[in-house]
């Protein structure tokens, strides 16, 4: 019986050994595969989104065959340390705690946040330099996520401000909506999908430029891997170096959003 | 798990930032609420039919429902009509403080003003009856009699009711107010530390309910002093 494992191990062994060099490498891809527009499936069941093209170029680049496996966002981590896959590209944000289990390539979208007000109000809260004026900001009820990195930018640089609260975007959008608040800031993608393109937010628009500063929000979404794997690691950074250059990111962004979100030369709706 | 005894120590003051607006929020609602829930119960137990289902009706449609939709109702449901944004209302109704103390005071009278009729229908016919052989009016039968005795019998589950307005108020968390609950929802967002904090809150509604307790027990034995305990 033991010769007979034996035999059969050794045999797949040298088959899997012949097999193996035949096959173009496959790198396996996780994400949520819910998370539109950066990583879904079409109605007809293709993997699309801006993660999905970034992820593409990458493989064009290096010449390897992608897999998509879908993960669910809490276990997306375990799930790569596990190896049930070799690359994250789910929108996931480059943070000193993540870094400490994985490594992350250079960014390859921006993490950011904007500020959105009444066109009507005609607000002029920041100076030529983009820095805020925090007399422009008194008397103006401004709405913020609780515990957000938005929060943390709002007390450090406008700390009279009169804030308010929220557990979310939505309740935060319908008060400014209804008129509650006067300002909010929060991520403008989401900001832009949920709220400027649809009627409720017709009167509304971005009264601030991009707030982008690495110390409140982090360097921004890069792809992640085990750590050790630096020889890929390189290649990926390489890739994204040559699409950032070449203007392949922009033109993904330019697919669902009416801006660039790619880390070089972002551009803001209205600058 | 780990468990920060210190952090415990460290966010009570955070919280107690809170205590202010939390007793605020009750004196005001329980203010408003009794003196809407005398009025209720007044057309609750008159004998003209038009008063009492009105009244029967907004006990029912307050006892039925949740707090807590009747306060998203008030402030989120309530600005999706154009008419309320312009309406005289509308600098009340914007405000999540003036939100809050309608939704807490329009439910709790619909409590209180059970509450009282219990009272009232415990008065013993007999004193009533006493009243009219000594000559008083009706009036002086319902305030001289009727009513404090009503009260008297009222006290132990009006009591209650105030305990329960007290962690009612931390409903007014989820329209952006920071009472005790608001901050210590925040602390939690920052530290990822809920048990500790939670905790901590927990201490200060548990201090705050014993205060209550005990005033209402001593309300109740100076109101019971001329009854004799057998």
């Amino acid at each position: 019986m033991k010769l007979m494992t034996g035999l059969l191990s050794a045999t797949v062994v040298s088959l899997m050994a012949v097999a193996m060099p035949a096959q173009a490498e496959t790198l396996r891809v996780g994400m949520e595969c819910t998370y539109a527009p950066f990583n879904y499936r079409t109605p007809e069941g293709e993997m699309a989104g801006y993660d999905v093209d970034v992820a593409k170029g990458i493989a064009e680049r290096i010449g390897v065959e992608l897999d998509y496996v879908c993960q669910e966002w809490d276990g997306m981590i375990p799930a790569l340390l596990a190896s049930k896959f070799d690359l994250i590209v789910a929108s996931m944000s480059i943070t000193e705690e993540r870094k400490q289990k994985i490594d992350f390539s250079v960014p390859y979208r921006v993490s950011l946040g904007r500020i959105l007000g009444s066109k009507d109000a005609a607000l002029k809260l920041f100076d030529a330099d983009g820095k805020p004026i925090p007399d422009a900001f008194n008397g103006l009820r401004f709405g913020v996520e609780r515990a957000s990195t938005y929060a943390k930018w709002v007390e450090a640089k406008l700390p009279g401000a009169e804030i308010a609260l929220y557990d979310g975007a939505q309740p935060m959008l319908l008060d400014l909506q209804n008129g509650r608040i006067d300002i909010a800031i929060t991520n403008p993608m989401k900001a832009y999908l949920d709220f400027l393109s649809k009627e409720n937010g017709a009167g509304f628009e971005f009264v601030s430029p991009p707030i982008d500063e690495v110390e409140y929000f982090g360097p921004g979404v890069g792809v992640g891997l085990r750590k050790g794997n630096d020889e890929l690691l390189a290649k990926i950074d390489k890739a994204l170096e040559d699409m950032i250059k070449d203007g392949s990111l922009e033109k993904f962004s330019l697919k669902y959003f009416p801006f660039s979100i790619q880390p070089a030369n972002w551009k803001g709706v209205g600058q | 798990m780990s468990f920060d005894l210190s952090l415990i120590a460290t966010s009570l003051p955070k919280i107690l930032q809170g205590l202010g607006l939390t007793l605020n929020l009750l004196a005001v609602s329980t203010l408003f609420g009794l003196i809407l829930a005398v009025g209720i119960l007044l057309m609750r137990l008159s004998r003209r039919s038009w008063l009492v289902w009105p009244a029967k009706a907004y006990i029912y449609f307050f006892r039925g429902t949740p707090l807590l939709v009747q306060l998203f109702v008030i402030y989120h449901g309530l600005p999706q009509f154009g008419f309320i944004r312009q309406s005289v209302l509308w600098p009340l109704l914007r405000e999540p403080y003036w939100c809050s103390v309608i939704a807490l005071s329009l439910n709790t009278a619909a409590y209180v003003s059970e509450i009282l009729r219990g009272g009232v229908l415990g008065v013993d016919k007999g004193f009533v009856e006493a009243g009219k052989a000594l000559g008083l009016s009706k009036f002086q039968r319902t305030t001289r009699i009727t009513a404090p005795l009503a009260v008297r019998l009222a006290l132990p589950a009006y009591s209650n009711e105030i305990v329960s307005m007290l962690k009612s108020t931390a409903l007014a968390s989820t329209v952006t107010l920071m009472e005790m609950t608001g901050v210590a929802r925040t602390i939690v967002a920052d530290t990822f530390a809920p048990y500790e904090i939670f905790i901590a809150a927990t201490i200060i509604y548990l201090v705050l309910v014993w205060i209550i307790q005990t005033g209402f027990t001593l309300i109740e034995t100076y109101a019971n002093r001329h009854v004799r305990k057998t």
